[in-house]
């Protein structure tokens, strides 16, 4: 194959003023190595392309990210006290030991990139399980931050039920087993495999097997630190989802004319901030607001509609049964403030809309889902990494797969140190 | 059909009726002018170049000139200014359409898939917009559903309608509608009498005229909303005097005496957009038929069947989500608030009017006890619902 | 042919230096061999199919559409016919569905990968001198998104359809019952393969230039692409996360669009133009960098302004991201953010007035040849200039209060993404036809083609003007009769461009049974895609090749005897002062 001619005297076609990085590399002429791709002259230009790919690759990451992280700052800026409160039910001791392993994970990982570059393949190798055990510590972790939530009623706002008179309803599904089960499965394939390999004397097989159990393992180590974590900082936690029950009376009785708190009801300047956080709070509510709703024709289809905690129709009668109230009178009742300030949050609030909580919890499962979802791709390619390393495919001229794979996982984890305490830390 | 059909005014406008429509069609004149005087040189430098210098193969270019700095940046910098003066002119005119001016006459407007509700205040809800002529009219508009745009290009004004805010709109209409004459307006009382015979819907289209019998400007919903978008039409009216708008509105405000609620209903029907999503013949729309539907029994989509009554007419009226016919979405929204009671009354009895007595007949004969019971049932529960009502209504 | 006279170093015409038997064509046979193909050549082709394909079925769409609105009542899907195909459907619904999908498959499966992606991929690396793309893997997995994309539309068209426009709107999208999931999500999947092409050519065009490439010896093609492939990776994974959150409204409702859960539908069309709007220069952008080629390849004169066309080009990347709110002057937002928002919208609209009047200049005192790429190029910028003037009326904003959402809109982008996109993806077409195949197109049949589009497109289009201007809605199945006469001529036009697309699918297509050889440069350019032969080998060139200045004519020569353009020692200095110091393209060391 033709290969270029890097002594191919250019400059002779005048234009002297031509960048010519490449003249000093045609001594690689027909002698392609084999990890040199074939379109590629040097590996110096291969290098320089995957790098440049991968931060192009980062660069849409970025941006992928900052759609949700914009989504954040908006609904933030709307309803700071919903955020606030909301953060109440994350537990910061598990942000704070997830962060921790990550930036543990960053270090090892780009020690195990120093190691590649060297040549230190059994170190790199050990470098590269150990980021993955980190990796899988972190989803350990995250499973029993989730499964917890997830009983809890902590959701999405369509599918938010949490009710803080029974803020730990029993008989629910088993949400930490349907978590593990599939890590469960990896773990018990890999030692399957770790087993037959042993036997059948395949060596290179095996090598690989035994690190990768570790790594399953990790998975469950992360599950019990959680665990312990969870159970222990149980007296703080539950502290705080009382207050954050607290709230949730608060404002719910705001909006049903709650007598203690008649008097800011009427405060329409900021009825915004004093909607009920949460929809089914709301609707628990119900009852003590009989007192309002003299219809008890209307009354009886809300009760009955809020039996259903699914019933995500709700509000709309919610609202309807607040606006018969001004709109019958005759009045037009429509507020009439500038539509440029007329945002959700700043137009008298019409609406017993459901969860605002439920809104930060989405930001929350979103954010934190993608990014785990990122951190199972890094696992994906850390194998890949970790088996290529072990066949001692790197040397000092070829090492740019841990390279950019080393840049992707520390755009991982910067990813989550933004979001620790933009999600945990902000009370 | 014809192209020239309506050029009485402008080739490129609709009426033009508000106190915008001038300034919007004067900066529109203007940049289309500074547009042909750049297009017309242009055209003339491409077919031109194209037909001159035209030339066989291997005929080499007359010139290979490749840059000249001053021209490039003369006609770099040169047309900015233009789009100064257009974004000056253009930023100017909307700022107008955005400062309402005190005192202006207010309208609500409710929009829903694929209806409008004009609220006139004091219970009166028409589809159609009434307004004063030279006088500021402002619209508060909603939606219930989904996002909708109000245009009324007479006027050259437009705003898109988002759930969960409130945008509004102002004009300043100058030119009233026209009046028909007597015998226009005799014509049309008489096709007005046949629809309600015939069920049809008025169609404005056909005869021009509103069935009160002035002229009209279109409006559009230009946001689109779903099946019946270009349905989502109304029509605005633009009064002689305010008093004038009073009288009509007086018109409306209640079931004029005389009128039974069934005949009422099925006023109720047409204007407030039932028409759009049940039908009265039968056919399946986006929502049930009224044919032959009350009295019996009908499937919701929870599985459970339900008697189609009174009570439960009502409440598909007032809660239209709390029980939904199976087979169908649940995209009604509530007319809770909307309707006066006896709006709602008239509806059912409407309903009612178009109940199949066969089937109600034959459920008699099938189980004539329990029906009985039922019947009496029915009957105490509407006059608790009506109870109820004349409870709430003077509390309002 | 005089030899004495041919410049023997990398011509292939050198009758000293044999053509190659095995072009990229021909190198390799199979079925198997075009599916794992990692050649960039192949990669395009099989795009130019795929897409050709995806144009067909929304153009169909298209013609469907307008035969609907020959009455105001609608006709097409009235007719019987539609009523035994899909009887539970109303004719409302399916005209609903029929534009959505008409605008889906145009923007996602066809305009955006139409010129990035099909001619592209064929020519970013020849016109480079590079041998591939940097990651042909990567390029071959980015058709393969797309074909997976295309497959996930087709599935949403045949579970339940897809009626919520192209945009998407929340809270219709939310709510509508038709298969909104699956047809995001192959949004979702285009998006990436638009992100892994554009990420592909920033760093062939950065990484994979040969000596003597410098930037700006570039042809402006180039120039396009790379400006394009910023938009595509910086744009896109914005649409990935709007499309992603879409989809977990529909099925959590996580309250962030829908207004029934407190969400904010406004937000979504922020975030979708946030990458829609640069989408529209995704669309146009290439298109410029192919009209510059044309223009100045058959005027054979040097580009007039090649650095100002070239800046404008990343002007117009750049700025396209500060422009996305003129698509939401009626939604609500603040009078402060809309004013500046038309502001930003008119400085857009200066970069691309420079290239028309470079392109004018280029024509000026040239040599043009009235070949059918040249027809396209310049019924190109007749169209173009129709479009982005009218861009005007809708920027200004007392207008646009007017104008938004009528079919006045709907003319003014059309007039840019058909006559400005597909019109030069023709023009293109046609312009490296006889490099992709290896074969001359009957050249009456091409014109007629390119005349039956133009004036098919006007007749199409112009009048929806004066029914935009008029008040008519877009979007509407139904409409009143005084709208009626405007929309018949419409449709008149939509089949006379139908008829000339479908001419010019013929015409390439005979070409292919019985097209004349092509000669290694039919044309006459100086770009380094002429310099291999047609169809070019497989690692493009089987020499490497020496770099010149890209619109350098002075040296190219019309042989008659052979019909085709050679390369010749410079027999003249032309304009010395302004052309670098000629290069003697020399013979091979």
């Amino acid at each position: 194959m033709a290969t270029t001619d890097a002594g191919h005297p250019t400059d002779a076609h005048g234009h002297s003023d031509s960048a010519h990085g490449h003249d000093g590399h045609g001594d690689h002429d027909h002698d392609h190595p084999s990890y040199l791709a074939h379109h590629f002259d040097t590996p110096e230009q291969q290098f320089d392309s995957g790098k440049l790919g991968m931060w192009l690759f980062l660069v849409t990451e970025i941006l992928f990210f900052s759609g949700m992280f914009c989504a954040y700052a908006i609904f933030r800026a709307w309803r700071p006290e919903v955020f606030e409160g909301c953060s109440q039910f994350l537990n910061t001791k598990l942000g704070a030991i997830n962060t921790g392993v990550l930036l543990f994970s960053s270090l090892t990982m780009a020690w195990a990139v120093r190691c590649a570059q060297l040549e230190q393949h059994k170190q790199c190798a050990c470098l590269i399980a150990t980021t993955l055990s980190c990796a899988m510590v972190f989803l350990g972790v995250k499973a029993i931050e989730y499964s917890h939530k997830w009983t809890m009623g902590l959701l999405p706002a369509g599918l938010y039920s949490y009710d803080p008179a029974n803020p730990h309803p029993v008989g629910g599904p088993n949400y930490l087993a349907y978590i593990c089960a599939p890590f469960a499965a990896a773990t018990v394939g890999v030692l399957i495999w770790l087993i037959i390999s042993y036997l059948r004397g395949a060596k290179f097989q095996f090598a690989v097997a035994k690190p990768l159990l570790v790594v399953c393992l990790s998975f469950f180590g992360g599950v019990g630190l959680g665990t312990i974590l969870e159970s222990g900082g149980d007296d703080s936690e539950h502290g705080s989802v009382h207050v954050a029950q607290h709230d949730d009376h608060q404002h719910g009785d705001h909006q049903h004319g709650g007598e203690q708190h008649g008097g800011e009801q009427h405060d329409g300047e900021h009825s915004a901030e004093h909607t009920p956080a949460h929809a089914e709070p709301a609707v628990a509510t119900l009852p003590a607001a009989g007192a309002m709703v003299d219809d008890s024709n209307d009354l009886a289809v809300l009760k009955r509609l809020a039996s259903d905690a699914t019933n995500t129709g709700l509000q709309g009668e919610l609202k309807a049964l607040e606006a018969q109230d001004k709109m019958s009178g005759g009045a037009i009742t429509y507020d009439d403030s500038d539509d440029s300030s007329a945002t959700i949050a700043a137009s008298k609030d019409n609406v017993l809309r459901p969860s605002r909580a439920g809104v930060f919890f989405s930001i929350y499962y979103c954010m934190t889902g993608v990014h785990a979802i990122h951190i199972l791709a890094g696992i994906g390619v850390l194998i890949w990494l970790l088996v290529r390393t072990m066949r001692n495919d790197f040397n000092r001229n070829y090492f740019g797969p841990v390279d950019y794979i080393g840049l992707y996982w520390h755009l991982v984890d910067l990813i989550w140190i933004y979001l620790f305490p933009l999600m945990y830390l902000i009370r | 059909m014809s192209l020239l059909g309506d050029l009485n005014h402008s080739a490129f406008f609709p009426d033009s009726a508000s106190s915008f429509s001038s300034d919007s069609d004067w900066i529109f004149y203007f940049i289309t002018v500074v547009c042909v005087i750049f297009f017309v040189p242009i055209c003339i430098a491409l077919f031109g170049s194209a037909w001159k210098y035209h030339k066989a193969n291997g005929e080499p270019a007359d010139s290979q000139i490749d840059h000249n700095t001053t021209i490039e940046l003369v006609w770099s910098i040169g047309p900015s200014f233009l789009l100064i003066i257009m974004f000056y002119f253009g930023a100017q005119g909307y700022l107008n359409h955005r400062t309402v001016p005190e005192g202006a006459y207010e309208i609500g407007v409710d929009a829903k898939m694929w209806g409008w509700t004009m609220n006139y205040g004091s219970g009166v809800y028409h589809p159609e917009l009434h307004v004063v002529v030279n006088e500021s009219t402002k619209l508060t508009m909603t939606s219930q559903d989904v996002i909708h745009s109000l245009y009324i290009p007479a006027f050259r004004v437009k705003k898109d309608i988002v759930p969960g805010r409130y945008n509004y709109l102002w004009f300043k209409a100058t030119k009233a509608s026209e009046k028909a004459t007597a015998e226009q307006q005799a014509e049309l009382d008489r096709v007005a009498k046949k629809n309600k015979e015939t069920g049809e819907s008025w169609s404005y289209d056909d005869h021009q005229f509103t069935p009160d019998g002035y002229r009209f400007y279109d409006l559009y919903c230009a946001e689109y909303c779903g099946t019946n978008h270009s349905e989502m039409q109304t029509v605005v009216v633009v009064h002689e005097t305010e008093a004038e708008l009073k009288a009509w509105i007086k018109k409306y405000s209640a079931r004029p005496d005389g009128v039974t609620p069934a005949a009422y209903g099925a006023t109720l029907y047409e204007r407030r957009g039932c028409k759009s999503c049940h039908s009265t013949d039968g056919t399946k729309l986006v929502g049930p038929s009224y044919e032959g539907s009350f009295g019996t029994m009908r499937q919701l989509t929870g599985g459970s069947p339900v008697k189609v009554d009174e009570n439960y007419v009502r409440e598909s009226i007032l809660y239209p989500k709390a029980k939904v016919a199976a087979g169908y979405q649940p995209v009604m929204p509530s007319y809770k608030g909307q309707l006066s009671d006896d709006d709602v009354n008239s509806l059912v009895q409407f309903i009612k009017s178009l109940g199949d007595p066969s089937a109600a007949g034959g459920e008699e004969n099938n189980d004539t006890g329990s029906a009985a019971a039922e019947t009496g049932d029915e009957a105490s529960a509407a006059e608790t619902a009506a109870g109820d009502a004349t409870e709430t209504t003077p509390q309002n | 042919m005089s030899a004495g006279s041919l410049r023997s170093g990398y011509e292939v015409n050198d009758p000293g230096y044999p053509t190659p038997q095995e072009n990229y064509l021909t190198n390799s046979k199979g079925v198997l061999s075009w599916m794992f193909t990692l050649d960039h050549k192949r990669i395009g082709l099989m795009y130019l199919i795929g897409v050709s394909v995806a144009f067909l079925v929304a153009g169909l769409l298209a013609l469907g559409i307008r035969l609907h609105l020959l009455s105001p009542d609608g006709a097409l899907f009235n007719t019987g016919f539609f009523k035994w195909l899909a009887p539970e459907k109303q004719p409302n619904d399916i005209y609903n569905q029929v534009f959505t999908l008409h605008g889906a498959i145009m923007v996602f499966l066809f305009i955006i990968p139409s010129v990035p992606a099909a001619l592209g991929n064929f020519l970013v690396p020849v016109m480079l001198g590079a041998k591939d793309v940097a990651f042909p893997r990567l390029n071959l997995s980015s058709f393969y998104l797309w074909v997976a994309g295309a497959i996930f539309f087709v599935m949403a068209l045949m579970a339940s359809g897809l009626d919520t426009g192209w945009t998407f709107y929340t809270p219709y999208s939310t709510t509508t019952d038709s298969s909104v999931i699956l047809a995001t999500t192959g949004a979702f999947i285009l998006g990436f393969s638009s992100i892994f092409t554009g990420l592909n050519f920033i760093v062939t065009i950065n990484t994979m230039r040969p000596p003597g490439m410098t930037w700006f010896r570039m042809p402006l093609f180039l120039w396009a692409t790379y400006s394009t492939s910023i938009i595509q990776v910086l744009a896109t994974p914005v649409l990935g996360i709007t499309l992603l959150l879409l989809i977990a409204e529909r099925t959590m409702h996580i309250g962030i669009f829908d207004p029934e859960y407190n969400g904010d539908p406004v937000t979504f069309q922020h975030f979708f133009w946030f990458y829609s709007h640069p989408a529209v220069y995704i669309m146009i952008l290439p298109a410029f960098g192919i009209i510059s080629e044309l223009i100045s390849v058959h005027s054979h004169k040097r580009i007039f302004g090649y650095r100002f066309i070239a800046y404008s080009s990343i002007a117009i990347a750049l700025l396209g991201f500060l422009v996305w709110g003129h698509h939401m002057f009626t939604s609500g937002m603040s009078p402060m953010t809309t004013i500046i928002f038309s502001a930003l919208t008119f400085t857009v609209s200066v970069p691309s007035a420079i290239k028309v009047f470079n392109w004018l200049a280029t024509m000026y005192k040239g040599s043009i040849s009235l070949t059918t790429p040249m027809v396209y190029a310049i019924s190109f910028i007749f169209l173009f200039t129709i479009g982005g003037l009218t861009g005007l009326h809708l920027g200004t904003l007392a207008t646009d209060l007017h104008l938004h959402d009528t079919y006045f809109v709907v003319a003014h982008f059309h007039y840019v993404m058909v006559g400005g996109t597909l019109v030069a993806f023709l023009g293109g077409v046609f312009h490296w036809w006889p490099k992709m195949v290896g074969r001359m197109y009957n050249e009456i049949g091409g014109k007629i083609s390119a005349a039956l589009v133009f004036i098919g497109f006007n007749l199409t289009f112009l009048p929806q003007f004066v029914l935009g201007s008029r008040g008519m809605p877009r979007r509407y199945a139904t409409y009143d009769p005084e709208f009626q006469a405007l929309h018949i001529m419409s449709t008149y036009g939509a089949l006379t461009l139908g008829i000339g697309l479908f001419i010019a699918l013929g015409v390439l297509l005979y070409s292919l049974i019985n097209g004349r050889k092509a000669p290694a440069n039919p044309w006459g350019g100086a770009t380094l895609e002429w310099a291999c032969t047609s169809p070019p080998p497989y690692y493009n060139f089987d020499r490497p090749p020496v770099v010149g200045d890209p619109y350098e004519f002075g040296n190219i020569e019309w042989d008659a005897e052979s019909d085709r353009y050679v390369k010749v020692e410079p027999k003249r200095k032309v304009v010395p002062s302004e052309t670098p110091a000629e290069k003697p393209a020399h013979a091979g060391e």
